[in-house]
């Protein structure tokens, strides 16, 4: 499993950072930084969620 | 109005120098963002109990400072509202709120907000959408009170399970409650509030007995971390989002369509190609923000481009003056498709960023590519258009004029 940011869809709006903040942090120009690129089992549910709540649609998980 | 209010100063005068300002706040923008954050008077003094001095804010109009203060919300806050403070604006959750709390009602009603509901409506959004231009069918409309109202009203009234029929209400409640107190007296404020209040509250009570699939039922059976949400806090979501939920989508259409009636090579090229549609809204948000400016209070001593901000001071953060600045958009001031898309503040930018924002890019999505498909020509109506001026918080038409050209009819049998 990897999270990973479309740079091109990204708005940088932070709400990934806000609201998943044990997946994703943000850097000092906004940008979203993946924290864990490998998220576990124990955070599948979050990842799932971080994905689907991105405005931008910017955020994916693969498999 | 970003000026000083003297003794002398009449309310006639302010309400006339408002209204004027809003008509068009571009120019006072222009000319003031250079020497801004600028501290003006926000509300001249006896506009309401407890407002014995001039109330003064702090304007941000510089991109630069504007995305600062959005993206620190712990500096920057929404709830220390001191016109809540003086029960002058009810509480509303989110939009006036803090983390955490702010944290815990975002992620719970922040699924119905997503790209992929937001899609999955999109089918009755355009049945809407054409149910609406199908009773204008074509010639001189005024668009905002055959379309651009009634179409998010009903989307919004959809989405929160409450009756349609009662639209021409929730449009006065909401255009009372966004307006100014030089523009509309607290005593009438007080009562539109009431009846929004008394409203959802019976609405709540209805779906505690019998639920249903909409958002007042979520709301009312919601249970986070074991608790459910607080009366105060469910009738606040409902007032904030028949609020947001409309006026804001009302002025980007509106907004839109207007820009588009005087490019009709633009209208032609967009016929041909609707790749263009999303540049075209997004620049529309940019160059004609629905949300003019909101307000924060800082807790603590700040500065911003050299300038110092105490603690406590109320913030104006000009959505619209940012996204005009020429420091961040080159030619701020032409309506351009070959800038990056994703830089403007029009939503916001950080933990506040606008909720509805897939929604509200949907219904312009939705409502352009409708108007391409049956309008091969828009141009302007005989009456004029009149910009909205009790509102600081909006920028939008009261009235819009447009003729609405069908396509010509070809007839199988012509020869």
């Amino acid at each position: 499993m990897r999270l990973v940011i479309d740079r091109s869809k990204c708005r940088k709006t932070g709400q990934c950072a806000y609201l998943h903040p044990e997946l994703f942090r943000t850097d000092t120009d906004g940008s979203p930084i993946v924290r864990v690129e490998h998220p576990g089992e124990e955070l599948r549910a979050a990842a799932e969620e971080a994905v689907e709540l991105c405005p931008s649609g910017a955020i994916a998980l693969e498999e | 109005m970003i000026r000083e209010i003297t003794p002398t100063t009449t309310p006639e005068q302010l309400r006339a120098e408002l209204a004027a300002f809003l008509a068009d706040p571009y120019p006072t923008y222009r000319q003031m963002r250079d020497q801004t954050p600028l501290e003006y008077v926000f509300l001249p003094p006896g506009i309401a109990p407890g407002i014995d001095e001039p109330m003064r804010a702090w304007a941000l109009m510089k991109f630069s400072d504007v995305y600062n203060a959005l993206r620190d919300h712990e500096t920057f806050s929404s709830a220390r509202n001191p016109l809540v403070a003086k029960g002058i604006f009810p509480p509303l959750v989110l939009i006036l709120d803090d983390p955490p709390r702010h944290t815990r009602f975002r992620r719970l009603v922040n699924k119905a907000f997503t790209l992929r509901r937001v899609e999955a409506l999109q089918p009755w959004i355009a049945r809407v959408a054409h149910q609406l231009l199908d009773e204008i069918g074509s010639g001189e409309v005024d668009i905002v009170r055959s379309y651009t109202i009634p179409l998010p009203i009903r989307v919004i009234a959809h989405l929160l399970g409450i009756p349609e029929e009662d639209r021409d209400t929730f449009k006065r409640w909401s255009d009372t409650f966004i307006s100014s107190l030089v523009s509309i007296p607290l005593e009438q404020r007080m009562k539109n509030t009431q009846e929004m209040v008394e409203y959802f509250g019976r609405m709540a009570a209805a779906r505690r007995a019998h639920g249903a699939d909409d958002l007042i039922t979520a709301l009312v059976e919601a249970d986070i971390e074991g608790e459910s949400l607080q009366d105060w806090e469910i009738l606040g979501f409902c007032i904030l989002l028949l609020i947001a939920g409309n006026e804001t989508t009302t002025n980007l259409i509106g907004n839109m369509l207007n820009i588009l009636v005087d490019r009709p090579e633009l209208w032609q090229q967009l016929r041909e190609d609707r790749s263009l549609v999303e540049p075209v809204i997004e620049e529309t948000l940019r160059y004609e923000s629905p949300v003019q400016q909101l307000s924060r209070v800082t807790t603590r001593e700040v500065v911003l481009s050299g300038v110092t901000i105490p603690e406590g001071a109320m913030v104006s953060v000009f959505f619209g003056a940012a996204n005009r600045d020429p420091q961040e958009f080159p030619d701020p001031d032409e309506f351009r498709l070959d800038r990056d898309l994703r830089n403007h503040v029009a939503f916001g930018m950080g933990i506040h960023y606008c909720l509805g924002a897939p929604l509200a890019r949907a219904e312009a999505q939705i409502t352009l590519n409708a108007f391409l498909d049956r309008f091969p020509r828009l141009t302007r109506g005989t009456a004029p258009a009149v910009r909205q001026t009790t509102s600081p918080i909006v920028y939008g038409f009261q009235q819009l004029p447009l003729v609405l050209h069908p396509r010509e009819q070809r007839y199988a049998f012509s020869h």
